[in-house]
């Protein structure tokens, strides 16, 4: 080889000057290592096999002396090389991983910290959290390789090939790559009131009392939460905190709420036993996790209009052969509401989220008139939670956005309650806005282009379906062997994120409009035609707009670093601009309504920010509208006001404290979902907060 | 001809109401402070009874309420349009924000469900200050109207 004046690229990326003499070097100690002979003439021949270019890579390099030393019959010397390089890349990563421990100790909070999956659920950071975090990298390698060699077994190396290729261009985005458990279950709590914690590994024996419900109820939603990655929903628990409550002061313990009930010298009523145990449950739940990463486990309740109620729980029976009685629920729902949103006044409490689900009559207004009027109260109240309406019972919440389809509401001794158990096995997200673009400036039809990566995902995530079966297999997976989790009741989420920057990239204005609402069904239709093309009697597929608290940041930034068109720093999470003061209300429950959530079967909900609060009649007016519209999923997002000086929390959107003046102060809001500081969620999504415009009423 | 700029959907406005404001144009009131300087000038387009068959199809759904956000220097034409509305569009309620001291005397009052009065005064304050000048009166329908500017002070 000719010896000119070369660059090499290190593996940082840097540009050195090419030296040879640290090759020859490198060989020399190759040789003296396994004790053989390097005479000049020797080391000549090896280098005269090295084709070196300008700006070549450093492990380009070091892969063709490896090549040389074989061609030249120097095996034990090519082993030698071969494993002192492993060696330099495991102090590599021991040294990366060094540098990013240090980095997670400066950095400002945990969410930023975060490397590989910014989560503002976990509100501290210490050692717990780091612990948490180091092994992710490896957690995204395991997965990757589990996914892949299965892939490979059911669709060939090719198809397994072209998902790493997708992924790590970031077409596609594979959600909690960075832990092991399925997703997110909505799960009953049947086996557990049968049978206790026995059959999921614990000690605890099957809930008698009310004292035995509170404990067992936390022990068991910890105990569930640690084996899956997202969140844990309870859609029974005040309907079976109701059947103990009763058990304990009698089925109408309602009517006689003020009665003394306890012989303490506090004299605690009823009503103050009740709320009690919703502290402890409450408080107790909210705590930071061990086996989640001091990540508090993500908890998430239903309450049930009658209507709604009796076409779910209509068919329950409780052990003892009674049914869940209405009236006691009703009020204890109420109760648990008003708690609650008192509690938030005293302590930032994120979890449960709550949904609230409404059936609505032919008019499009709720059903259960008392239920419809006490939603629009506990609204104009600033209590802030979600609303699920709809004409019929289809559907529950496992998590603060994805709804699922519940297909059967079937009760069975066996199975438990029915349509209750359901959830997300898996999320695989689509970067919409990369795909279409790069459909677009190749020239080709956008829609067919998207349907090529449609369908990898739907083969990755049989795939993946095929991998938890295996654990299954193994009894690895206990909740769906318990019967908390019916595994045919579990979908495959396809997630989308980048839907509203793609349709910037075609020129559509995000309003309700025609143009914008073709583009919004001919991809979600297809998504949809592939859901139901790959639906068999094992598997289903839903598809939803991801929340995307850290993917939506990282799909901005790695599309712009690319050279694609990036209207800001954060892909939406809506079918409108967040950032759009042009739109009004009954916009944007236009565009969250019928013809455009149509084929989002995952869901998607619609977070109406306001800068104030409105009135019961409004909020009432307002729960109309989004029927009339059919947006069946959404909140009402009114910041809470935190002072960081004294601790006072107020309902509204303030920009100083009313107790002390003070302007040091810090929002609670739902940027995703749920309830947090804005000083919890890492960098990027507190300055999309920032821009987020929230409509003065 | 009146004119108007914009529309909105409002909540502070008309309490209790989900209210289409329509933003008219052509100001003659002029009040020195006046935080909707830019109504002051003659801009916008015509506001008929086209339009607000157009704002009705668009969200008349979704709303309770139709409010005249100013239009003071044609009173007897908003009065036309809110009979327009109430005969039109009987579920609708019809609100308007005038800046004048009272209402002027060729107005039918009872066309209206919803009328503030008063210029904006800056030393006395908008509706939201207990010091205000401005009245915000409901229509009860009996023949009286009640006073509710009140209920912009309770927070």
């Amino acid at each position: 080889m000719e010896i000119s004046n070369f660059t090499i690229t290190k593996r940082d990326g840097s540009k050195d000057s090419f030296s040879l003499d640290k090759i020859m070097n490198a060989i020399v100690k190759a040789f003296e290592s396994v004790d053989e002979p390097a005479d000049l003439g020797t080391i000549s021949k090896i280098i005269s096999h090295l084709d070196i270019k300008d700006d070549i890579k450093v492990e380009d390099i070091q892969n063709q002396v490896e090549e040389a030393l074989m061609k030249e019959g120097h095996f034990k010397v090519a082993k030698s090389f071969m494993l002192y390089r492993q060696a330099h890349t495991e102090d590599r990563e021991t040294l990366a991983k060094l540098q990013f421990l240090s980095d997670y100790c400066e950095s400002v909070n945990a969410a930023t910290g975060s490397k590989y999956d910014a989560n503002a659920n976990v509100e501290h950071k210490n050692i717990a959290t780091l612990i948490g975090e180091l092994p992710k990298s490896n957690f995204i390698r395991l997965n990757r390789r589990l996914l892949t060699d299965r892939i490979k077994k059911m669709y060939g190396k090719e198809l397994a090939d072209e998902y790493i290729d997708k992924l790590t261009h970031h077409f596609i985005y594979k959600n909690d790559e960075t832990s092991l458990a399925n997703y997110c279950a909505s799960i009953t709590m049947y086996p557990w009131l049968i049978g206790g914690t026995l059959s999921i590994g614990g000690n605890s024996t099957a809930p008698t009392n009310l004292k035995s419900f509170a404990g067992g109820f936390i022990n068991m939603v910890f105990m569930v939460s640690s084996m899956l990655s997202g969140a844990c929903a309870t859609p029974e628990f005040l309907m079976y905190m109701n059947y103990f409550i009763g058990k304990e002061y009698g089925k109408d313990y309602y009517k006689r709420a003020e009665e003394q009930a306890d012989l303490s010298l506090k004299k605690r009523t009823i009503d103050k036993v009740i709320t009690d145990y919703f502290e402890q449950i409450v408080y107790s739940l909210n705590q930071p996790t061990g086996a989640r990463n001091y990540q508090a486990v993500f908890w998430n309740v239903a309450y049930y209009d009658k209507y709604y109620f009796q076409s779910i729980f209509g068919e329950f029976y409780f052990p003892d052969g009674s049914q869940p009685d209405w009236e006691g629920l009703s009020w204890l729902q109420k109760r648990f509401m008003k708690w609650f949103n008192r509690e938030r006044t005293k302590t930032l409490l994120t979890f449960p989220v709550e949904t609230m689900a409404l059936l609505t009559d032919e008019n499009g207004e709720p059903k259960d008139e008392e239920w419809g009027d006490f939603t629009a109260e506990m609204y104009a109240e600033g209590h802030s939670f979600f609303t699920y309406m709809s004409d019929n019972a289809d559907s529950l919440s496992s998590c603060c956005r994805l709804r699922n389809e519940i297909t059967d509401n079937g009760f069975s001794y066996t199975l438990g309650a029915g349509g209750v158990s359901t959830g997300s096995k898996s999320v695989l997200t689509i970067n919409l806005n990369r795909c279409i673009q790069r459909a677009v400036n190749d020239g080709k039809d956008y829609l067919e282009e998207l349907g090529k990566v449609i369908d990898l995902c739907h083969k990755v995530q049989m795939a993946y379906n095929e991998n938890l079966k295996d654990l299954q297999e193994h009894g690895m997976l206990p909740l769906f062997d318990a019967g908390y989790i019916n595994i045919g009741r579990q979908y495959l989420t396809i997630g989308i994120n980048g839907l509203v920057e793609a349709a910037e990239f075609m020129g559509l204005k995000i309003t309700p409009n025609d143009e914008y609402k073709k583009f919004v069904q001919g991809i979600l239709g297809l998504i949809e035609k592939y859901n139901k093309q790959y639906r068999t009697k094992e598997v289903m597929f839903n598809c939803e707009m991801i929340p995307a608290e850290n993917v939506g940041v990282k799909h901005a930034k790695w599309d712009r670093e690319d050279g694609y068109f990036v209207p800001r720093d954060c892909y939406n999470s809506y079918f409108y601009v967040v950032e759009d003061d042009s739109l009004s209300i009954i916009d944007k429950f236009k565009l969250h309504g019928a013809p455009y959530i149509e084929h989002l079967t995952g869901g998607s909900a619609l977070h109406m920010n306001l800068e104030e609060h409105l009135t019961k009649q409004q909020y009432a007016q307002l729960l109309k509208v989004a029927a009339q519209e059919g947006c069946n999923y959404f909140t009402f997002n009114i910041p809470n006001t935190v002072c960081n000086d004294c601790g006072h929390i107020d309902k509204r959107y303030l920009h100083e404290c009313p107790k002390c003046g003070s302007k040091n102060i810090d929002y609670m809001t739902r940027i995703i979902g749920y309830l947090k500081r804005i000083s919890n969620f890492s960098q990027p999504r507190q300055e999309e907060a920032a821009r987020r415009f929230y409509a003065t009423a | 001809m009146l004119k108007y700029v914009n529309t909105g959907i409002v909540f502070q406005e008309i309490p209790d109401e989900v209210t289409l404001a329509i933003n008219i144009s052509g100001c003659p009131c002029r009040c020195p402070g006046c935080h909707s300087q830019y109504l002051w000038e003659d801009v916008g387009v015509p506001l008929t009874t086209d339009a607000i068959d157009e704002f009705v199809a668009k969200n008349g759904k979704d709303i309770t309420c139709i409010a005249f956000m100013g239009g003071d220097a044609e009173p007897r034409r908003i009065n036309r349009l809110a009979q327009y509305i109430h005969e039109e569009y009987p579920h609708l309620k019809v609100g308007w924000y005038s800046g004048r001291m009272r209402v002027a005397q060729e107005v039918n009052k009872d066309d209206f469900d919803y009328i503030k009065i008063g210029p904006y005064l800056q030393h006395l304050g908008p509706l939201n200050k207990p010091t205000t000048n401005q009245r915000l009166y409901r229509n009860t329908h009996d023949d009286s109207w009640e006073d509710i500017t009140s209920r912009f002070w309770k927070k």
